[in-house]
């Protein structure tokens, strides 16, 4: 009975604030009745014809592109090499993997503002400036995923096979190796992409209203309550939130349960 | 050249996560007028706002995390032994949690519990109760907050420990006619303490490094003065100098780096059991 009691205050707790945004998102009116005056889904339809919400979705879709490729890049010829040929590789990444895991983003933002103010002040508010840092908070999640399945599909064998047959290191990776870990590279792009989508920080801090993404156009109409749509923004809350979860659910189907989700979601 | 594919990520993460860092450092030492001492510190330390603000990140993550242990912990033990359905429900609402986070969570709140949230309205129009929920930027608004992703996290985190205690133990301890309470006397705490304590160390580390929801939170005046918040504000305005949130800053990653290090000590002890 007490076990009864003690999950379902836990499941309304967490089941409340999502129905409240939810019926925000489609209600007419709601000003000081305990539930709507009554339902609709022009909010729905409206926003997504609201000019500074579709530029707003575009950038961050634009950002979490440009993101998904950089970490790809980078990633995976370093958790190849390091599999296969040099783990010391692997042991100097994982360190560095810890910073973007301990340390707060905001932390990271303060000090790619001092950094770029001495070294580069021209790239200080552009977008490139926080492609680079987001795509930095973001890799070892691309990392671990890729590490995971080049273990799983074992790479070394699949190296030492092409090489008999011929091949060079890059048409190993290219041909053999890359097709063999797709699952772990997509795993990996959606995790970057759901943190590059949900990431306000580094875009609070680097660029603010220069390039405004969806979490800085919600944390604007949040903050200025009188000026703000509070419709809009419920819409804006519940799309996003189903878009992480559709996202994390992929990647717990991709990785059946493996690839860990935690801690992303965060900051 | 048995480092050279791997040259780029690692000059990459350098320049974007080890300089920023470094630079932290030597900007929390550098003076204005040349030279390195303790003068950036000291004056964090004089000024009260700072202090209320270091206060507050330590209290809520000390607060969190050990409310988010105790429901957590029990939450975790009674999902491992449900039934399938019921274990395939908690966990995805758990997954359904953790992935309604920042300005969206904030608004979430204040649709249920601010001044005209719906629960507000509820129970002020069924109960006649006037301002039954504290205000969400307050310390324990906030608390109310955060727990909403740190209680997922931390079941998140420790469900897989849990298996560690097989119920051949509890057998066992039943054989041996150990009442329930001894068995988690002298067996089930000793052997999952060590997973709870680093639960307790994550969260505390991530929340004091929360900054998309405090913010959001945090807008109403008169708010709860946090270190995130205090470094976003001092890097917006060019009034105070920046090596207010170079101190501040390096205070956080001081206490992430101290937390991370109890962190691999209590999993290297955990691990005894596996």
């Amino acid at each position: 009975m007490r076990r009864r009691i003690f999950l379902g205050l836990l499941g309304l707790y967490f089941g409340l604030p999502l129905l409240a945004a939810l019926l925000y998102s489609v209600a007419t009116r709601w000003t000081d009745t305990p539930l709507p005056d009554g339902y609709t889904l022009d909010h729905w339809i409206g926003v997504f014809g609201k000019p500074d919400v579709t530029s707003a979705l575009l950038r961050s879709l634009l950002l979490s592109a440009v993101v998904v490729v950089v970490d790809v890049l980078l990633v995976v010829p370093a958790a190849y090499w390091s599999v296969v040929h040099n783990p010391r590789i692997g042991s100097v990444v994982q360190t560095i993997a810890v910073i973007p895991f301990a340390v707060p983003w905001v932390v990271v933002g303060a000090g790619l503002q001092l950094v770029t103010a001495s070294f580069a002040p021209g790239l200080f508010g552009t977008f490139w400036l926080l492609a680079a840092a987001t795509a930095a908070i973001a890799f070892p999640f691309m990392y671990w995923a890729v590490e995971g399945s080049l273990i799983a599909a074992g790479a070394v064998r699949l190296s030492e096979a092409a090489a008999t047959c011929g091949a060079n290191p890059v048409q190993t990776l290219t041909r053999v190796i890359f097709p063999a870990i797709r699952g772990g590279v997509v795993s990996g792009a959606l995790l970057v992409v759901a943190t590059a989508m949900n990431e306000f920080a580094l875009a609070k801090i680097l660029v603010g209203a220069k390039f405004e993404t969806l979490p800085i156009w919600s944390a604007r109409q949040f903050v200025s309550r009188t000026l703000g749509d509070p419709n809009a923004l419920a819409v804006v809350t519940i799309f996003t939130f189903g878009f992480l979860f559709a996202l994390s659910a992929l990647v717990v189907r991709l990785g059946r349960g493996r690839v860990s989700t935690i801690g992303r979601t965060l900051r | 050249m048995n480092w050279a594919p791997a040259l780029p990520l690692l000059a990459f993460t350098f320049v974007m996560l080890v300089l920023p860092a470094t630079r932290l450092v030597n900007d929390t030492f550098a003076l204005r007028g040349g030279g390195y001492g303790l003068d950036n510190i000291l004056r964090v330390i004089d000024n009260p706002v700072d202090r209320q603000a270091v206060a507050g990140s330590l209290g809520l993550g000390v607060v969190q995390a050990t409310l988010a242990s105790l429901l957590g912990a029990p939450a975790a033990w009674l999902i491992t032994r449900m039934r399938l359905g019921g274990r395939a429900f908690w966990l995805s609402l758990m997954n359904v949690a953790s992935n309604f986070a920042g300005i969206g969570l904030a608004f979430g709140f204040v649709a249920l519990i601010g001044s005209t949230g719906m629960l507000t309205l509820i129970l002020g129009g069924l109960f006649g109760i006037e301002d039954p929920f504290p205000s969400t930027g307050s310390f324990t608004g906030m608390n109310i907050v955060y727990l909403y992703f740190n209680v997922p996290m931390f079941v998140l985190l420790t469900l897989p420990a849990l298996s560690v205690l097989k119920d051949d133990w509890q057998e066992a301890a039943a054989v041996c006619h150990a009442t329930r309470w001894q068995f988690w006397r002298h067996v089930g705490v000793p052997v999952l303490a060590p997973f709870v304590i680093a639960g307790w160390l994550l969260v505390f580390t991530w929340t004091i490094g929360v900054y998309a929801v405090a913010y959001a939170v945090a807008a109403s005046p008169g708010s709860q003065k946090l270190i995130t918040l205090q470094i976003g504000a001092t890097l917006e305005s060019s009034v105070f100098g920046l090596e207010r949130a170079a101190v501040l800053s390096v205070l956080l990653m001081l206490l992430a780096a101290g937390t991370t290090v109890l962190y691999r000590l209590s999993l290297k002890r955990a691990q005894r059991w596996l």
